[in-house]
């Protein structure tokens, strides 16, 4: 007696489906295939479309999505913030690093006379927003400007040049203009932070030291929300003393919508499965049909309603494990194409990627389960007699 | 044995059963199988069909009774519910004394596995099983394959298939597979051999061969043995006929009587 043999026989059931699907190879493997269409049409749209996502996720990330911005709010007596308003906002925040800044434009006189509007933040120190690409920035900082990579590179300044700026000021006599000449002593490097682009210039020279916002940096799209909760928590209990802006939310909004898409996909997908199903429920019925005199010799012999309807489920079972397994594979390989191009690596499966192939493969097995269930109901069910004597 | 069609007014009882051979219980205390005044009605459509009238039966060890009758008389009716494969309308089938409609539909399954065993005219071996596992197969789900292929071999050796063990029925010739059949049909050690048409699809001299098997195994299992045939001579061998017309039993007459069998 072989071992495989003893083996064999101790799951009698999977034997015999097992030995019942290799007999009609052709049927068997086309409705196999029919689930590996569906098990790939699903999973490789639903874990590519995870690694979009996530590569939407990221490239917000560097967006400045880490980042919570605040504002004076409504009920804030004055319209800005002061030094004791900015560390009182660092206390509450705890590890995240504050850059208080004043946002303003100004005019930019160009070579040939004409007026250019720009965005001017008047900040402590730059670099506390970007690195120095080139030039440096004194360690006390006056009376000079530093350029954005994007604004040297858009209307080729280079170091040392002089910038001509007209500021506007609103006085009760109307609007003064007031003529600026600055040295540029350093260009940033480049970065696709929301409002990056434009000229720094000291917090002095707004005169007045006020800051109108509040950058809060953090490591991540979490943390600026917790961030953002404290804040509000601390100064707006009941008044709006604060305007926390975050772009978590775009962050969330992104994530719904592209999870919205993806399911819309996915469901697309489920479609496909669904015809496996009818083809898988096709398949088995041909079989049971095809089959009915050695089911009822089954049943003759002693076998119950209940072991026929597990053999053919088992059968059903095995066609769609078969397609889901190659589907898999192939899901597999897209997703992991998908990764490369999304995301630069191919083993960059994300959790949802990977819930994807596993629901895939999960649903690929139900479904050849559902559409096994008829045809074993009847088959079991078919008069042993009858069947026998034609 | 017995096998009578009750009147409708003042029909025999089974209990005279007529000890015809001495190997029968008086009484039919000993009956495998036993039904009285049995009635089987299909509903078809809005038509209520009768298949069988009130029919008194009775299988004892080692009985050979042969079924005989047009087609739509109601053989496979009967021999539907000879192996507990459906319950009667009305009267009562009972396996052993034990009521066979108080089964559940898998009691009747696991009773019929045991005590029944089954013969068909084409065999219905499975083409891609050999000898040895087609025999095998009704004792698959039991999960002791050594034990189920030692007793499965024993039982190719027994019918004459020892050096076949390993062919398919595609391998076999027609009389070889009915042997194949036989010894599936053995491997539970059933007392009762329900044979339907065994030598319909066989030539004249390897029907002769089942019947001498079948002879054998009555004489040395004591296995009951009821088939349903056309044909004449395998009639002839049985110890009983029961000739079945449009649901009821027309002459229960004996043939050959004890023409050797059973001795």
């Amino acid at each position: 007696m072989s071992l495989r043999h003893r083996i064999a026989g101790r799951f009698p059931r999977l034997v015999i489906a097992r030995r019942n699907i290799s007999r009609a190879k052709v049927r068997s493997i086309l409705a196999a295939a029919s689930i590996l269409i569906g098990v790939v049409a699903i999973g490789a749209i639903g874990a590519g479309g995870a690694a979009f996502k996530q590569s939407q996720l990221q490239s917000i990330q560097a967006q400045g999505a880490t980042s919570v911005y605040v504002s004076p709010g409504a009920d804030m007596e004055a319209s800005h913030f002061d030094r004791e308003d900015v560390k009182a906002i660092d206390e509450t925040v705890g590890a995240a690093a504050v850059v208080a800044t004043e946002p303003g434009s100004m005019e930019l006189i160009t070579s040939d006379g004409t007026r250019d509007g720009v965005s001017v933040t008047y900040i402590d120190d730059p670099r506390q927003l970007h690195e120095v690409e080139r030039g440096g920035i004194p360690d006390n900082w006056r009376q000079s400007v530093v350029v954005s990579h994007e604004f040297a590179a858009d209307r080729g300044v280079e170091l040392g040049e002089r910038l001509k700026l007209v500021s506007e000021t609103e006085t009760a006599s109307g609007t003064v203009e007031t003529e600026h000449t600055y040295r540029v002593v350093a260009v940033l490097v480049e970065s696709q932070s929301f409002g990056g682009g434009g000229l720094f210039l000291p917090i002095e020279e707004t005169g007045d030291r006020q800051y109108s916002r509040v950058e809060v940096m953090t490591e991540s799209t979490d943390r600026a929300e917790a961030v953002a909760e404290a804040l509000r928590d601390r100064f707006n209990d009941r008044k709006d003393r604060l305007l926390v802006f975050e772009l978590t939310s775009l962050v969330r909004l992104l994530k719904t919508l592209v999870n919205g898409i993806n399911a819309f996909l996915a469901g697309l997908g489920s479609i496909s499965l669904l015809v496996a199903g009818v083809s898988i429920a096709n398949t088995m019925l041909m079989a049971v049909i095809k089959r009915r005199e050695e089911i009822g010799v089954l049943r003759a012999v002693g076998y119950g309603k209940v072991d026929i309807v597990r053999i053919l489920l088992v059968e059903a079972v095995l066609l769609g494990a078969l397609g889901s397994a190659v589907g898999l594979a192939i899901a597999v390989v897209v997703a992991m194409v998908a990764n490369a191009l999304f995301l630069g690596d191919p083993f960059a499966f994300t959790q949802s990627a990977l819930l994807y192939l596993a629901g895939a493969v999960g649903f690929g097995i139900l479904t050849s389960l559902l559409a096994g269930a008829y045809p074993a109901w009847r088959a079991a069910n078919e008069r042993p007699i009858d069947a026998l004597r034609g | 044995m017995t096998w009578e069609t009750s009147d409708s007014e003042g029909a025999k009882p089974t209990e005279t059963a007529r000890g015809d051979r001495p190997g029968d219980a008086a009484g039919g205390g000993d009956l495998i199988l036993r039904g009285e005044d049995v009635t089987k009605e299909y509903q078809t459509g809005t038509q209520t069909v009768r298949a069988l009238k009130g029919i008194d039966f009775g299988i004892a060890p080692s009985d050979f009774v042969a079924i005989v009758g047009p087609s739509g008389s109601g053989k496979s009716t009967l021999l539907n519910l000879l192996g507990l494969l459906d319950v009667p309308t009305d009267g009562a089938v009972s396996l052993r004394g034990q009521d066979v409609s108080t089964f559940s539909d898998a009691d009747r399954t696991r009773k019929r596995k045991r005590a029944i065993g089954f013969v068909f005219q084409s065999f219905y071996l499975i083409p891609t099983l050999t000898a040895l596992e087609n025999v095998e197969m009704p004792r698959m789900l039991d999960k002791t394959p050594v034990k189920t292929r030692e007793r499965a071999k024993t039982l190719l050796r027994r019918v004459g298939l020892g050096d076949r063990l390993d062919h398919y029925p595609d391998e076999l010739s027609g009389g070889q597979k009915q042997r194949v059949a036989i010894a599936r049909s053995l491997i539970n050690d059933p007392a009762l051999l329900l044979a339907d048409e065994p030598t319909g699809n066989l030539d004249r001299d390897t029907g002769d061969e089942i019947l001498a098997l079948f002879d054998e195994l009555r004489a040395e299992e004591d296995v009951a043995i009821v088939t349903v045939t056309h044909d004449a001579y395998v009639a002839e061998e049985a110890d009983r006929v029961v000739n079945l017309v449009d649901g009821v039993i027309e002459d229960a007459g004996e043939t050959a009587a004890d023409g050797g069998h059973g001795a």
